[in-house]
């Protein structure tokens, strides 16, 4: 299901040139080039260890690329460091989730709001924010809670709520469906389609295959750090290469 | 509503504080000088190790430098002791901003340590510091008028408090809060991390100074080993944490009441008091580590079970 | 010459800081425990080691026997009954409840054994080894001995036996090393004991060398904090080498800068290492 079908191409948000990470020895994400279009949503996949949340890393800004280049909006920012470029528009989800453990939902989506695109100068204002997306992601009446007494799939909303209360541009989801069961996988595309319907770009690390034909307009692939194919779901599945990287060299 | 009563509360309190002078003994006024300035030291820390999360252990070097200002400025150069209270001040944050940028990024018990040895080391730069008077110390002009420090310390504390009480409301604390619970979180939230960081430390160097500075005239000697003394690290964090870190008025709670215990315990077991006070600590530390604040709303929702509560949530 | 003997003084006196460190390390490598009482541990030692002479004409390197064991079973009741309460809550909590603990050792030892000076004096404390045209003061080359020695039993218990095993595997995953039968608290309570025992050689030796008082343990604590970072938390030997290293900077230190400024040089050391090894202390942070 692809919007951007059929109509002219949109403004490249994103673009990735060469992008290296090295780690002592170790190269994590190796030559990755791609571009990103506004209102696209790109699916990411690739077996463990394929350098797939150290990519979003070096997009989010955690990391620093050993090499390569990073254009947002036709503006340069391998070299910023994260706060910049959470302002500029990007924003993240961690795999290993990281909620503020102390606060609860409402503060947690708060925060997001205070120090996002958006800057919201009252407390007051940015709250109000917070409760509406709470709402949207379906928290809303776990808003008091403390985000540590939360369970796995609730704390995916509030990881998801919290990147949104930024008002991003762009959003890096990394594996936001891993351990749902297939009802659940199902309400979260739906959100993420409303998400890209809202005009946010966005970029999915997925193991569920159904998600990611689902939502992707397109896939690349990654395997040992370097991107090997990118095309739309149905052709990415069946290429031979990417069944090999996952399932291993056939016997002959 | 209940912020309003909270405030008109604080305030009846500040008034009747203020009033300690006509009210108490001499005795009572130095305590009370002594319980204040503490109070000062526990809010500032609360700055960089309550609602920041970098617990340190060097603010006594903010103290010290504080401390020094005056004593220089005044029995050195016969300046004013406004003037000296600058002079430290502007010691203090310089020292805030030059050693923190290097220690603020690191983590957890590594950040406690360095803010440790730099404390430590500074104490030994002042006793080799002739303008400071060496090991021997400087002694200051006298002031006769405890009533003055004592409304001195009572404004200082007021305005660290309303300090920390604007921070917690402030888009500014927010930040702080998030770089405690999850600092990378925090930043690719868009807080400025280390920004934020340095003008935590350096608010809290402000207070501390100050402080430093009003104690010094008070007692009118100064030596490194007073001034950079490094069991204040310690005192003021007990204190802080034991009225509730991360709170508005947790710290100067905690001050009170811990001087208040080591002063009614000093009077009466004298040589066991230091004893005593190190059980009170240990026993605090196991079944209300949150501190006072903390267990007052861990009372209403659950009664004595909060203490096994605590215990439950953090033994092996 | 002159240098030559600077510098083995102070790899002599370097030998015995990392013994003191070496207990420090040890708790706080495996067991993420950061102890501000370890000063206070070496002082107890020093004192046990110093009644046991005075009292009983006990040879101290024989006492230093009965001083480890009994502060290995006292340290193992610290933390199976004190520490083991609050290891899983902010780290800040085991400083303050180890810093409580410190003050009542102290003032305890003030109270029972008062603020005199004690020194062990054996009757070959004074006499010295002259070798290559240097000496060696033969009870400081015996603590250096007894250091290397003792961390070599460390390293052995850690890496070749069973026990080092289980020690280090509860360290870094205690869901999984219960599921194998391990009882994490006893096993805690023994590597606190064996930090403590540590901590006791290192004050019956330093209490031939320097004097002990309730008060040594603070600064004593500092230096072993100086001293652990330095040389590492994983290796005993890069204990006791940071340890040498201290303690031939300040040999140096006190020759040419005077003594008073040796606590600078081992805290601007120790901050130098940090703030220089961002890598390496962020990820254990």
């Amino acid at each position: 299901m692809s919007a951007a079908a059929g109509m002219a191409p949109r403004p490249v948000l994103l673009a990735a040139r060469d992008l290296t990470r090295r780690f002592q020895g170790l190269i994590a994400v190796d030559n990755v080039s791609f571009e990103l279009r506004e209102g696209e949503i790109l699916g990411l996949i690739g077996p463990n260890g394929a350098g797939k949340t150290t990519l979003v890393s070096l997009i989010s800004g955690t990391f620093a690329p050993s090499a390569g280049e990073l254009e947002f909006a036709g503006q340069r920012i391998e070299t910023l460091r994260p706060y910049r470029r959470a302002r500029l528009g990007i924003a993240r989800t961690f795999q290993v989730m990281k909620p503020f453990p102390g606060l609860s939902a409402l503060e947690n989506v708060t925060v997001g709001a205070l120090f996002g695109t958006a800057r919201l100068s009252g407390r007051a204002a940015a709250r109000e924010e917070a409760r509406a997306l709470l709402d949207f992601t379906g928290l809303g009446h776990r808003a008091d809670q403390r985000a540590e007494d939360l369970g796995g799939p609730d704390r995916k909303r509030l990881e998801l709520a919290k990147a949104l209360a930024m008002r991003p541009r762009l959003l890096l989801l990394d594996e936001v469906m891993a351990g749902l069961n297939p009802v659940e996988v199902d309400e979260v595309v739906e959100l993420i389609l409303r998400i890209r319907a809202r005009g946010i770009t966005i970029l999915v690390i997925e193991h569920v295959v159904r998600a990611i034909r689902r939502l992707s307009d397109r896939v690349m692939v990654l395997h040992h750090g370097e991107k090997i194919a990118e095309d739309d779901p149905a052709t990415v599945l069946q290429d031979p290469r990417v069944i090999e990287a996952y399932l291993g060299k056939r016997r002959q | 509503m209940k912020r309003l009563l909270t405030w008109a509360v604080v305030a009846a309190c500040t008034v009747l504080l203020a009033a300690v002078p006509w009210l108490g003994d001499e005795v009572t006024l130095q305590f009370g000088i002594n319980a204040l300035l503490f109070a000062v030291l526990a809010q500032g820390w609360n700055i960089i190790g309550g609602y920041t999360g970098y617990a340190s252990f060097g603010n006594s070097v903010f103290y010290g430098l504080g401390t020094y200002g005056v004593a220089i400025a005044m029995a050195q150069f016969n300046l004013p002791f406004g003037v000296g209270i600058v002079i430290g001040v502007m010691l203090a944050v310089v020292f805030a901003v030059a050693l923190g940028l290097p220690i603020l990024r690191l983590r957890g018990p590594y950040f406690a340590i360095a803010s440790l040895g730099l404390s430590a080391a500074m104490g030994a730069v002042f006793s080799n510091l002739d303008i400071a008077g060496a090991n021997i110390g400087l002694i200051l002009p006298l002031a006769r008028n405890d009533t003055m420090f004592y409304e001195l310390s009572l404004a200082l504390l007021a305005v660290a408090t309303l300090s920390v009480a604007w921070i917690a409301a402030s888009r500014f604390g927010r930040g702080l809060i998030a770089i405690r619970e999850d600092e990378d979180a925090a930043g690719v939230m868009g807080v400025n991390t280390t920004l934020y960081k340095i003008l935590a430390l350096v608010i809290s160097a402000f207070f501390t100074a100050i402080a430093g500075g009003i104690h010094a005239y008070w007692i009118t000697f100064v030596d490194p080993a007073g001034a950079f003394d490094s069991t204040l690290n310690v005192r003021m964090i007990i204190m802080a944490v034991f009225g509730g870190p991360g709170t508005v008025f947790g710290p100067v709670i905690g001050a009170f009441l811990l001087s208040a215990v080591y002063e009614m315990l000093a009077n009466s077991i004298s040589t066991a008091a230091a004893l005593v006070f190190g059980l009170v600590i240990v026993v605090a530390v196991l079944f209300m580590p949150k501190g006072l604040m903390d267990l007052g709303w861990g009372f209403r929702r659950m009664g004595l079970r909060y203490l096994l509560h605590n215990l439950r949530r953090s033994r092996l | 010459m002159l240098l030559v003997q600077i510098i083995a003084n102070g790899v002599l006196l370097g030998g015995l800081y990392g013994l003191m460190a070496l207990g420090l390390a040890l708790v706080w490598g495996v067991l993420n425990i950061v102890n501000l009482a370890h000063g206070a541990f070496i002082m107890l030692g020093g004192y046990a080691v110093f009644w046991l002479f005075d009292l009983a004409g006990v040879d101290p390197f024989l006492g230093l026997v009965p001083a480890m064991l009994g502060m290995f079973v006292f340290g193992y009741l610290v933390q199976r009954y004190l520490l083991n309460l609050v290891v899983r809550s902010a780290l800040l909590n085991t400083l303050l409840i180890t810093f409580g603990l410190d003050v009542v050792l102290t003032y305890m030892a003030q109270l029972l054994f008062s603020a005199d000076f004690r020194t062990i004096n054996p009757s070959y404390a004074g006499s010295s080894l002259a070798i290559l045209g240097i000496t060696l003061p033969l009870a400081r080359l015996a603590a250096f001995g007894m250091a290397l020695f003792l961390a070599g039993l460390v390293w052995l218990l850690l890496n070749a036996t069973q026990l080092g095993r289980m020690i280090r595997a509860t360290a870094q995953n205690l869901v999984a090393a219960r599921l194998y039968g391990v009882d994490p608290r006893h096993l805690y309570a023994l590597t606190f004991g064996i930090g403590a025992a540590l901590a006791g050689a290192a004050g019956g030796l330093y209490g031939m060398v320097a004097q002990v008082t309730p008060y040594v343990g603070a600064s004593l604590t500092a230096k072993s904090f100086v001293i652990a970072i330095i040389g590492g938390l994983e290796n005993p030997f890069g204990v006791v080498l940071g340890g040498v290293v201290i303690g031939i900077a300040e040999s140096l230190a006190a020759l040419t800068i005077g003594s008073t400024f040796t606590d600078m040089i081992s805290f601007g050391l120790l901050v130098l290492v940090l703030v220089l090894r961002p890598a390496r202390k962020l990820r254990a942070a």
